[in-house]
């Protein structure tokens, strides 16, 4: 047993605690007697093993000896040496006395430090759970997403449904330095198991997720390539989807449930959390990739980086795949240029919040700074009394290095209370937090508190006790003690450095503060202008629900007829206005086709002509109240086999027919020479087809009476005169009557769909608001605080100048005067500091540039005011003073 | 000096192993001659504890040793016995030897069972 090439050690965490126990008594001799102990008896006559376990027992049965002694009266106990851990713990021991002797400061200092941590803590939480950490999987950064691009196209990179099975064939056999790389197509299924019927969000693969992700299955398996060509009826669900519509079955694996009628064996489900971009069901896409034209794009690659090979790699290899692709089908005018690009999955999906969330995290950073320098400047008043006890130590034999040691340690463990207040406190907003973000769509992963956090929490509570004690320590401990034990009271020299001190922390209070209102002022002008955007629509009082026939149950005629007795019958509901269907509507659309002209092939710029492509039902229009501008909307005269007809918006007119002949003209959607020709017969007005933030986008309508087989998922379009969830019960009655197995599902209004898309900006814009305010506060205080320090420092001088004949008019002006002098140089640094940073915060901005002059000047005159009522109220004091009193005070 | 006249029974045996090994004894050496001698498991806190203890009450002195390696550079720590320490141990030996005078645990007391 013994292994004589390595001597046994002692258990060192062992010996670490009796360290802690034993700081009543010879610390040093007792861990000795143990180590020689152990070292020339126990290993020798025991063994390593055993020798150990005796040293560990012996550590046990010696704590309740030990820790007894620390309670003991002062007499048993020796003269301590010096021990840094004994010297901490009395340090600690002092300043928690220290704070009994002045309560109310302590709890001042401890209320903002937690409110401060708090709030850090919290929006940590939330950078951590939604961009750092979002997603489950292990090695996240070697799980990459392939994102394409088309100059051609004049699309930029995208990482959604863009790839095609060619596409990504060529990629996984063509990319060595990628591993399991398997594809996906998004979309929803209707799923029976009994009873219960429902809509499921669906993945439809080639490839073994599992692999990719390397997550275990919670029960059963993952499904093979094989598999997933061949079109075995095999199915994964998700782990919530198993516990909320299976019952947490046990025995689910082998059991066969619906999906879209037919029978499919559960293979697996997917692990707690696994859920990939919230898909619920995971089944084989059914057949093999090369069945389908090289343009049909609708898939999402995700794979592994190989092992020993990067990501550097891995993009050169796919630049070197997409040249060859340009080369091998020149006839595809779309791959001129192509671009691929692999990125990782955590990356490609929080691209669009990261910006958001970088600088709320940097916001509540500046509002940790604030409360600091405003907790310093608290201690530095208070410093008058410490500069005496540290002097009358430093005369009495004290290091400055010792004092500095003792006063920072008082900080710190002031902080440390607070953090753990403030822990406590983002627990509970944390959760408060989490529920507002699950109503945001397109949000990935869990906003928690945990061990990052916490550890997050804890750099961030010792950093701030350093940084608020540090300055006072400092200041305390420094100058000349006999100085300061003769002088009496405020009006000493040594107040004067404490004042410069504080001043120029009130400077930096004043551009902290400064900063985050001109952030949060962008923020809400941008917000207010995006909301205020004309949508070209009327969206109010409009109820949208989807609806997806099944393939395996409706062709084209039977989707036709199903959404035409559905309009007809939902048109009778008392309260219902006007109806439509369409594949999308507004603000958000996601269907985008090549189209051409007999004119148009390439546009200016040498891109191919693209355009939304929106199938819609003649009440479309009507029922989202797009207005017509010429010619004609669709007509009920359009039906199959008549000649086909297509609406387009003002801005595809401009786009497409510049010389202002779109009506009557002709147009292909598609670029195919065999795809069919279109006769314009109408021009509606535009809308805000591509998000309230840009500029309305090209959108060709076709007549869904006319093509019902292109699509089988409409959005059912209600518009009401009365409440509009009121109608839902009837519409699904009407559902249900002509179909019972067809869900409505995602129903929303369309004016609750507008605020989704700027959700996170409108997140963003209230939490800056609430911390720009904080920041006022916080920085109205620190100017009060100062100003009012100042003036009872300087008590007789007004006094005297009072007695010497300055009226009270004049005393406020001069004390307000030099109050405002921090303040200038703070809001003068603060603005500069703004102006630096706005373009970081450009990509949150709407309508406002990060230099908008409006925003900076309001917000300046806000903050001048505010500074001036801070100092005004001090003044007015000064001003009042009786000088005889004045003269009096010593 | 008024409230704790006695010893308490573990204070003796410490106190009497200090005395045993003659001035040179340390923590752990008055440890194992403990153990050794009574055939009782004493934890070394215990030990240190209540030197420190008897210390503050000026019943034994102590003086630094020299450090070994084994030891990890650190002192020994020699305790030895003080003439307070001597009479405060003759005093428990008096007062113990009071009250045993004239009791014979052999023989049943004549009361002695109406204790239940």
């Amino acid at each position: 047993m013994t292994d004589p090439v390595r001597p046994a050690a002692p258990p060192y965490v062992s010996r670490a605690i009796l360290s802690l126990a034993a700081r009543c008594t010879d610390h040093d001799a007792l861990v000795g007697d143990l180590d020689e102990e152990f070292h020339s008896h126990q290993v020798p006559a025991r063994g390593p093993f055993r020798a150990r376990l005796w040293y560990r027992r012996q550590v046990f049965t010696s704590l309740i000896p030990l820790t007894r002694l620390w309670f003991a009266p002062k007499s048993a106990r020796p003269r301590s040496r010096e021990n840094p851990m004994r010297s901490f713990l009395q340090d600690v021991r002092f300043s928690l006395r220290g704070m009994r002797r002045n309560p109310g400061l302590a709890v001042v200092i401890v209320v903002s430090l937690a409110l401060g941590i708090g709030a850090n803590t919290t929006l940590y939480s939330v950078v951590d759970g939604l961009i750092l950490n979002p997603f489950p999987f292990p090695d996240d950064e070697t799980l990459v997403t392939v994102g394409t691009e088309y100059p051609k196209l004049g699309s930029g990179l995208t990482f959604i449904e863009h790839m095609s099975p060619a596409e990504f064939i060529d990629i996984r056999d063509q990319t060595a330095s990628l591993e399991s790389v398997v594809a996906w197509d998004m979309g929803n299924r209707q799923v029976s198991w009994g009873d219960l019927t429902d809509n499921l969000s669906t993945g439809f693969w080639w490839g073994n997720a599992f692999e990719t992700l390397r997550v275990t299955p919670f029960m059963g398996r993952g499904m093979t390539m094989e598999e997933t060509i061949a079109g075995d009826a095999v199915a994964v669900i998700s782990h919530r989807v198993w516990q909320s519509r299976f019952g947490e079955n046990e025995e689910i694996i082998g059991q066969t449930i619906g999906i879209n009628g037919n029978p499919f064996t559960i293979i697996g489900v997917m692990p707690p959390g696994g859920e990939l971009l919230g898909l619920d069901l995971w089944y084989p896409m059914g057949v093999s990739p090369d069945v389908f034209p090289r343009q049909r794009r609708m898939l999402q690659v995700l794979a592994r980086v190989a092992d020993g090979s990067d990501r550097a790699a891995v993009n050169a290899e796919l630049e070197v795949l997409a040249r060859r692709t340009e080369l091998a089908y020149s006839e595809m005018e779309e791959y001129q240029g192509w671009r691929l690009q692999a990125d990782t999955w955590t990356d490609a999906n929080v691209r669009l919040i990261r910006p958001a969330g970088y600088i709320l995290l940097g916001a509540v950073t500046f509002v940790l700074l604030l409360v600091c320098s405003n907790v310093a400047s608290l201690l530095l008043a208070r410093s008058t009394v410490r500069k005496r006890e540290m002097s009358v130590r430093t005369a009495l034999g004290a290091e400055r290095g010792r004092l500095v040691r003792q006063l920072l340690t008082e900080s710190v463990s002031l902080a440390v209370v607070s953090g753990a207040i403030g822990v406590a406190l983002a627990f509970v907003a944390t959760n408060a937090v989490a529920d507002i973000l699950a109503g945001v769509p397109f949000l990935s992963g869990t906003v928690e508190v945990n061990g990052r956090v916490l550890a997050f929490a804890v750099t961030a509570s010792v950093a701030a006790g350093v940084l608020f004690g540090i300055l006072p320590a400092v200041q305390d401990s420094s100058g000349d003690v006999q100085d300061t034990l003769k002088s009496e009271g405020l009006s000493t020299t040594g107040s004067a450095g404490r004042l410069r001190l504080q001043r120029v922390l009130v400077s930096v209070e004043v551009a902290l503060a400064l900063v985050l209102l001109v952030g949060g002022g962008l923020l809400i002008n941008s917000f207010s202008r995006l909301t205020s955007v004309d949508t070209g629509f009327e969206p109010e009082g409009v109820l949208s629900m989807r609806l997806t026939l099944p393939w395996e149950e409706y062709d084209g005629p039977a989707i036709g007829a199903f959404f035409q007795t559905l309009e007809e019958q939902v048109a009778a509901i008392p309260g219902v206005e006007a109806v439509g269907r369409g594949a999308q509507f507004p603000p958000i659309s996601f269907l985008f086709n090549r189209v051409a002209t007999e004119g148009l092939q390439v546009t200016e710029e040498g891109q191919l002509p693209t355009a939304m492509t929106t199938l819609a039902s003649p009440g479309y229009f009507d029922a989202l109240g797009i207005p017509l501008r010429q010619g004609r909307g669709f007509s009920d005269t359009d039906v199959e086999g008549s000649p086909l007809v297509t609406v387009i918006n003002e801005a595809a007119a401009d786009f497409l027919f510049p010389e202002g002949d779109a009506i009557g003209s002709r147009m292909r959607v598609g670029a195919d020479a065999d795809d069919e020709w279109f006769e314009v017969v109408g021009i509606v007005g535009n809308t805000v087809n591509n998000g309230l933030d840009q500029p309305t986008f090209a959108e060709v309508f076709a007549n869904h009476r006319q093509v019902p087989g292109w699509f089988n998922q409409m959005m059912l379009l209600v518009r009401t005169s009365v409440e509009p969830y009121s109608v839902l019960p009837a519409v699904r009655e009407v559902v249900r009557s002509i179909d019972p197995d067809q869900p409505l599902y995602r129903i929303q209004t369309v004016d609750e769909a507008i605020a989704a898309t700027v959700a996170p900006r409108r997140i963003a814009a209230n939490v800056l608001t609430i911390f720009a305010a904080f920041a006022l506060i916080l920085a109205a205080v620190g100017i009060f605080a100062v100003v009012s320090f100042s003036v009872g420092a300087r008590t007789r001088e007004i006094g005297l100048r009072v007695a010497l004949g300055a009226d009270a008019g004049q005393v406020r002006a001069m004390v307000i005067r030099q109050a405002l002098v921090p303040v200038a140089v703070g809001a003068v640094v603060g603005l500069g500091g703004a102006l630096a940073l706005s373009r970081l915060m450009e990509g949150l901005l709407f309508g406002v540039s990060g230099t908008d002059p409006v925003t900076l000047i309001a917000v300046t005159g806000v903050f001048a005011l505010v500074a001036l009522a801070a100092s005004y109220i001090p003044a007015r004091r000064a001003s009042t003073l009786d000088p005889v009193e004045a003269l009096r005070i010593e | 000096m008024t409230k704790r006249k006695f010893l308490g029974e573990f204070e003796q045996v410490v106190l009497l192993a200090v005395i045993r090994m003659a001035g040179d004894g340390y923590g752990m050496a008055i440890r194992r001659e403990i153990e050794e001698r009574t055939g009782r498991g004493v934890s070394i806190g215990a030990i240190y504890a209540t030197l420190e203890r008897l210390e503050a009450k000026g019943y034994v002195g102590s003086r630094s040793g020299s450090p070994s390696p084994e030891r990890g550079g650190r002192a020994r720590r020699h305790f030895a016995i003080s003439a307070e320490g001597r009479t405060a141990l003759q005093r428990s030996r008096d007062m113990l030897g009071s009250m045993w005078d004239g009791v014979d645990l052999e023989q049943p007391d004549s009361e002695g069972q109406e204790v239940a």
